[in-house]
Order: C-alpha cells, then structure tokens, then sequence
C-alpha cells in the first residue's frame, strides 16, 4: 500500500510540475529557478567571462599563442607598457630560462637561441 | 577599478588568520588546563574564538568570491586543488587509525587472549545497525549527486529538495551511531579493542558532523542563489568531502565492523 501511495504521490507530483511550469515562458536563460553566470557572474570574473566568450585573454588564462619565432612570424607578446620581462626556454625542457626586456618597437631576439619576440601593446583592462 | 592585469585574487588584508591561530592556541592550551585543573574556562574561550573565526573567515570568502567576482576559472582552480589536498590529508590522518586498529587485530596479544574480538568483547552485530547505517549514508551519496546535477541543470527546487534529503540522511546516521554508542555493551575503555572502535568511529561521526554542517551551509547559500549553473564550486566541496566521508565509512564498516567481528 505505501509503495501505491508512493507512486500517486510521483504521478501527481509530475502533473502539476508540467501543469505549472508551462504557462510560465521565461525569456532569460534561467528555465527552472538557478541563475546562470551570463544572468549572475560579476566584477572581475564576469570580465574573464566576457572577454573569453569573444575570443580574447585579457587577463592571460590562456597558455600564450605558439608562433614560430622568425622575423616572419616573430613570438606576439601582448604587454601593457613600453617594455616587459620574457623569459625564453630555447629548448623544450631546458632548465635555464633565458630573461631579457622586450622594449617596443622593432622585435628583438633571444640572446642565446634567436628566437624573434615583438611587445605589442595592449589597453590595461578595466 | 581593477588594475590587475592577472586574475588571480590578490587578498585583502584579514584579521581571521589571526584570531584562529589564538583560538588554537588558546584550545590547546585550554585542553591541558581542562585534563589537569578540571577548569574549563581557557577551553571554552578557545572554542567561542574559533567558531566566530571560522564563521568570518568563510563569511568572506562567499563575500569575496559570490558577491565581488574574485573568483575566476584560475582562481577555482587553485581552490579545488586545496580542496583535494585537504581531502589528502584526512585520508592519511584516517590511514593511521587503520594502522593502529590492524596492527592490535592482526597479531592479536595474549592479554587478548591471542583472538580477535579479545576474550570477552561482545561486538556489534555487523548486519543490524551497522548494515542501516551503510544504506544511509550510501543512499546520501545518491541524493547529493542528484543535488549536483540539479543545479547544473538549473532546477532549483530539485537541488533544493535532493540537498535537504541529503542533510537529513546525514543526521540519520549521526542519530543511529549515538544510538549505537549508547546501547553498545563495551567502551572506548575495554582495551586496544575499544580505543580502536571508538576513536576510529569517533573521528568518523565527528567528520559526519562537520560535512553535514557543510552541506547545510550549502542548502542555504542555494536557497537564497549564490550559486550558478556553472559556478558552485563551495557545493562540489562539500559534496566531495561528503563522499569521502562516505567511503572511510565503507571502509570502517568492512575493517572494524565486519572482519573485525
């Protein structure tokens, strides 16, 4: 007999659920009561969100983009003065980093492999 | 407005570091004092200063991470790696009552009786009480993974319900095991049998409590929608302590309960 109570309590559960919840048509993402980050997110994550969502890494999440380090297509490195520090690992799991200031304007080379890095300047977000 | 061009949450200065680190002192200290002068005064401090540390201290955090946006994806994830190491070390503080209790009972002394249970040490039978209590706490494991996905699919009222049922589930076991001590015929004084059970159970009951506090937390940040379909990350917390707790009792269970009987 509980078990018969039990599975009328569900079937009428369900109805009303579906009888309740159809006339209300919502227009934001939120269908059933919890917010979402796009209705709910705020300050700076909100802004890590937004940028990302259009393609952009303001705040460097990302791992940087791989360039092949030529002239023709020197390392991009975003920065937000007139120089920043880089540090280059010449080979795959070398221990040593190589650190240097990359001043704007013309790219410059790592000093031991080579490699061609461009500071390109970027608005600090805000 | 923000100057950072990092996201990563540079702290404001708190006083709850402080204030924690008195009231453990003032807990220890306390607890030697309580052991051999029989005053509780120190103790009771302590505890009122950790409670109102731990209280603000995650007060601000909610703040912080909910109401500010400090919180972004790197941000989390250096909270879930907390959160994991944490989990670690509980592990290994549980390894050690393990230890203890499979080193009395493997080679068990002739004090004992050269057996295990020692001679005259009823145990509990392990498919009463005990079998109940791994049901529970099993069933909560269940509902607090319905909880889970409810939020991230956005049904409130179904995260809320399947949360509370998973506190209730909680304060069940925690119910049943008072029972069980109360009604146990031996004591935590009954030898390397009882310090075994009881601390090991102990321990066990007390992180129940903290977890079921936890959720609880939870349940209210829910209802008044802290937390998105996305970012809940103080709930995954709570749900992966809860199941951690879940499976020192699955392991309690096999050890002491069941082999050990």
């Amino acid at each position: 007999m509980a078990g018969r109570l039990l599975l009328r309590a569900c079937t009428t559960t369900l109805q009303l659920r579906s009888s309740v919840l159809a006339p209300l048509h919502r227009s934001m993402a939120t269908v059933r009561g919890i917010p979402t980050d796009e209705e709910q997110a705020t300050g700076l994550e909100r802004r890590t969100l937004q940028a990302l969502k259009q393609g952009k890494d303001p705040y460097s999440i990302l791992k940087p983009k791989h360039y092949a380090g030529t002239k023709e297509d020197p390392h991009i490195v975003p920065g937000i003065g007139t120089k920043r520090l880089v540090g280059c690992l010449c080979e795959e799991d070398n221990t040593a980093i190589v650190w240097f200031w990359l001043h704007e304007g013309e790219a410059q080379r790592c000093p031991s492999c080579g490699s061609h890095y461009k500071l390109v300047h970027h608005e600090l977000p805000h | 407005m923000a100057h950072q061009v990092h996201a990563y949450h540079m702290v404001d200065p708190s006083p709850w570091p402080l204030t924690g680190a008195v009231g453990a002192l003032l807990l220890t200290s306390g607890l030697a004092i309580w052991m051999h002068f029989h005053d509780m005064t120190l103790l009771a401090l302590g505890l009122i200063l950790l409670l109102l540390t731990m209280y603000q201290w995650w007060r601000d955090i909610i703040r912080e991470g909910t109401f500010q946006g400090h919180h972004t994806p790197p941000v989390q994830k250096g909270l879930r790696y907390g959160m994991i190491l944490f989990i670690t070390s509980e592990v290994f503080f549980f390894l050690g009552f393990f230890w203890a209790f499979y080193h009395a009972s493997l080679a068990p002394t002739p004090e004992l009786g050269g057996c295990w249970p020692p001679t005259g040490i009823t145990p509990l039978d392990p498919f009463e009480v005990p079998l109940l209590n791994t049901a529970v706490l099993l069933a909560s494991g269940v509902t607090v993974t319905w909880a889970h996905h409810s939020i991230m699919e956005g049904h409130r009222k179904e995260a809320i319900q399947s949360l509370a049922l998973t506190i209730l589930l909680g304060f069940y076991f925690t119910f049943l095991q008072a029972m069980e001590y109360y009604e146990a015929p031996f004591t935590i004084a009954d030898g390397v049998y009882g310090s075994t059970f009881f601390v090991a159970t102990g321990f066990h009951g007390l992180h129940v409590i903290i977890g079921s506090t936890f959720l609880a937390i939870c349940l209210l940040r829910q209802v008044l929608y802290h937390f998105t379909s996305d970012h809940h990350f103080g709930f995954e917390a709570a749900a992966w302590y809860w199941h951690f707790v879940d499976v020192v009792w699955l392991f309690l269970y096999i050890s002491i309960y069941w082999w050990g009987s």
